[in-house]
């Protein structure tokens, strides 16, 4: 009944306490009745010990105050349980620094404590704590129990013979048993229920990613407008110089000024003989104050920022899909994710693109045939064509404005990027004429292979040779002949001399539908190139001579590619093999279900085209096979309905960036 | 809810070393993402102890709980108070303890906690006051002394 009354109204039951007798609330160890006599008896010897001071009025005055408030029990308690609080409590939250600390952590504001929401639960956090704890003992408890049954199954007739007892001890049992059921239904909610917090937390953290990852997004973006920024206020700079040291000149010597200014511009498409003088870093800066147009439009320059947006997607999440070409694209690279890239197609076309923005920067334009094979090195662009020559060409040089948006009308079927958002403007037609500074003729046949390190440029061409050229000069500094090497290896194997055993030139020859020279790469002073025959040659550029011959696959060669351990390459055997650079054996290999087109591998990965709408990819780190692109994605449904992705003929990759090009011409970006 | 309480008389019966090293155990294993059920059973456990340390741990835990997961709001607030009347704040467990009476009068754990709590306070009361009157008769009976020999050396 107490009770009762107690819930009703706290402060009703502080002032019970205090005006009755009944000191049940208080407990009473030390009646405070005890106490107040104690304070008196206290008071009164106090005083009659400093009789004689009464005299002082102040002392006296001061006693008899702390005499009357003793006198006053009524109000003494009630100050106390005023304050609520002991005064143990008092100094220890005043005093301990790590209770103040603690306090400090546990605290609880007041608008947290208000916010209260009305939740019903399955379970209470009590019950929780109950099913959980018995675990412990639960094993012992289980195993004797199991063992108490099957001594009962055994002892079947003894329960017939003393009923009671047994019927006592089962009904005891099975009331345990009963306990434990509704236990384990406790324990099912509660694992139900933790799996929905988990689930919900993965939601939250799922919608927290997308969050930081817009924002990510939305960084780039802005990180390339303030490139494009800098980059704007550079040029002008860069031109007010130029224009104040064109007029100094110009005022200095009046007489002399167009004969030493006139030979570089002479004309845009330069001849062989001022390029073979003129270094090509140092083309921009004699160009530019001659071409006024330069000045209004901001030359293209890489940009400077790292784009991560790409790492962070899920591998295998497509970027973009570009409709480039409207034929087989024959060969594409770019220099960074999100960088430029360049891609040929059969349909003579030579494009270069924004990878940022997927649009289409300008053309390149000079060559009298398709464009084979072609790298991004920083600015410069090398190209080998069908036309036996290779082309280099400076994209910092191009006139591209990458957020102009006044609309050409320039119609030839083909799309310029993100077709439905906001018209992206075709490129302006001369927008590349500025990019091309060298030509490299030797060759004598199409060139099918080119690879550009430094200031080596190496080209493999159908005419069975490779070229090593210098850029600066833009001359053919060495060139050697793969029969004649397979010649020389064959011949000195016939004597015995040298350590390429198993190899028999005569045994297979150069496959036809493939180009001689598939493959290759210089670094340094090394080349690897990778023939039809399915040979892979190591040469040592600073002999001329082939130094290790890499026997092995059994059908040409078609893509090729090597760091400082290992070489990888791909074959129209329809295998990729990883060989050992130090031993020249194969560390590893796997074979797809066609020829390999084309192969390229990063840090992580290995991916190869191999003649299906998909991307092949090999995780290096965990050795799992996965597919990837336009192919990978189309269900069963899809495929009723008839609808294809074209086979992947050519891929790149690049810090987790993959650019694909397909048969159609379509080119596809993607993350791995 | 009012039934699943375990009264005050529960908090004082500590686990075994065992048992806690089990709820502890527990605990850590799930790291960052511990779940809600698993941390209040190490808070109970840690409360339930004897430890001043181990029972701070439980109460900062609790209103972990408390700030995170507004839906055990109303339950925590039970073992707030309980967890700070252990560990003497009495202040901050009436503030819980009548929080949650407010919301739920007819709460029987709550009322016998609160009966606890006013018991405890008043005691201590008294016996801070005892201690704190004499220490001023004492200062008193030196002064008179002092006074009075100084008196008698004039």
């Amino acid at each position: 009944m107490a009770g009762a009354n107690h819930s009703r109204n706290a402060s009703q039951i502080r002032s019970r306490a205090n005006d009755s007798d009944n000191d049940s609330v208080l407990g009473a160890v030390i009646d405070t009745r005890q106490i107040e006599a104690f304070g008196r008896k206290v008071t009164a010897t106090a005083s009659h010990l400093m009789s004689d001071a009464a005299s002082t009025p102040h002392y006296s005055g001061a006693l008899t105050s702390i005499q009357r408030s003793m006198r006053r029990p009524h109000m003494q308690r009630s100050v106390l349980s005023f304050t609520q609080q002991a005064p143990t409590e008092l100094v220890r939250s005043k005093i301990s620094t790590s209770e103040i600390a603690h306090r400090a952590v546990a605290f609880i504001s007041d608008e947290q404590l208000h916010n209260i929401p009305e939740t019903e639960h399955t379970y209470s956090l009590f019950q929780g704590f109950q099913a959980s704890l018995p675990d412990i003992d639960e094993n012992e408890h289980r195993k004797g129990h199991r063992r108490r049954g099957q001594k009962l199954l055994g002892a079947g007739p003894d329960i017939d013979e003393d009923g009671p007892p047994n019927l006592v001890k089962l009904k005891k049992r099975r009331n345990q048993t009963n306990h434990r059921l509704e236990m384990m239904g406790i324990r099912k909610n509660l694992c139900s229920s933790e799996i929905r917090e988990i689930d919900n937390k993965i939601a939250n953290l799922n919608s927290m990613r997308r969050i930081v990852l817009d924002r990510l997004a939305g960084l780039e973006a802005e990180e390339v407008e303030v490139g494009q920024e800098i980059l704007q206020l550079d040029n002008q700079i860069e031109d007010m110089t130029e224009e104040e040291a064109v007029r100094a000149l110009a005022e200095s010597t009046t007489t002399l000024e167009p004969g030493q200014m006139t030979p570089p511009a002479t004309d845009d498409a330069m001849d062989a003989s001022f390029m073979s003088e003129s270094i090509y870093e140092k083309l921009p800066s004699v160009k530019s104050p001659k071409s006024p147009k330069n000045k209004k439009r901001p030359s293209y320059v890489k940009r400077k920022s790292m784009p991560v947006l790409h790492e962070h997607l899920e591998p295998g999440s497509n970027i973009r899909t570009l409709p480039a070409h409207n034929d087989v694209v024959t060969a594409i690279d770019f220099d960074a994710p999100f960088g430029t890239m360049v891609t040929a197609s059969l349909d003579d076309t030579v494009r270069v693109w924004d990878l940022n923005l997927g649009r289409c920067m300008g053309f390149l334009e000079g060559h009298t045939a398709s464009v084979r094979c072609l790298q991004v090195e920083d600015n410069i662009v090398a190209t080998g064509s069908q036309d036996a020559t290779i082309r280099l060409w400076d994209i910092s040089r191009a006139k591209y404005e990458p957020f102009e948006h006044n609309v050409h009308t320039e119609d030839d079927g083909l799309g310029f990027g993100n077709e439905g958002e906001d018209e992206i403007p075709p490129p302006h037609p001369d927008a590349m004429e500025d990019c091309h500074f060298m030509t490299l003729e030797a060759h004598v046949a199409e060139v099918t292979a080119i690879h550009l390190r430094g200031d080596t440029l190496v080209s493999g061409s159908a005419d069975k040779t490779l070229r090593q050229w210098d850029m600066v000069k833009g001359r053919c500094v060495q060139t050697l002949d793969v029969l004649w090497a397979a010649a020389q290896a064959s011949a000195s194997h016939s004597l015995g001399t040298t350590g390429d055993t198993d190899w028999k030139p005569t045994t297979r020859g150069a496959d036809a539908n493939y180009d001689f020279v598939g493959a290759l790469q210089v670094f340094d002073a090394a080349l690897a190139c990778g023939t039809a025959d399915g040979m892979v040659r190591l040469w040592d550029l600073r002999s001329g001579q082939v130094h290790r011959s890499l026997v092995g696959h059994t059908g040409a060669v078609t893509c090729l590619q090597f760091d400082d351990v290992h070489l990888v390459t791909g074959s129209a055997d329809r295998s990729i093999r990883i060989w050992d650079l130090r031993t020249g054996t194969i560390a590893d290999a796997f074979a797809y279900d066609n020829p390999i087109t084309s192969m390229m591998f990063d840090t992580r990965h290995i991916v190869a085209a191999a003649g299906e709408d998909i991307v092949k990819v090999y995780d290096k780190t965990d050795g799992r096979h996965w597919d990837l692109g336009a192919g990978a994605k189309l269900t069963v449904e899809d495929n009723m309905e008839g609808k294809t992705a074209s086979t992947v003929g050519k891929v790149r990759l690049k810090d987790g960036f993959l650019v694909e090009g397909r048969r159609s011409g379509e080119i596809g970006c993607w993350t791995c | 809810m009012g039934s699943n309480l375990p009264y005050a008389a529960d908090a004082e019966s500590p686990l075994r070393p065992a048992e806690l090293q089990v709820l502890r155990a527990q605990y850590e294993k799930e790291g960052d993402y511990v779940g809600v059920q698993t941390k209040f059973n190490y808070a109970w456990g840690l409360i339930k102890s004897s430890e001043r340390s181990e029972q701070q741990l439980g109460v900062q835990l609790l209103s972990d709980i408390f700030k995170t997961t507004p839906e055990r709001r109303r339950e925590c607030l039970y073992y707030l108070a309980l967890g700070n009347y252990k560990l003497g704040n009495y202040a901050e467990a009436r503030r819980y303890n009548e929080l949650l009476l407010e919301k739920e009068p007819g709460n029987l754990q709550s009322q016998s906690l609160r009966t606890l709590i006013d018991d405890k306070v008043s005691r201590e009361g008294m016996m801070g006051l005892a201690i704190a009157g004499g220490v001023a008769v004492a200062a008193g009976v030196l002064g008179g002394f002092m006074m009075r020999s100084a008196r008698a050396n004039r």
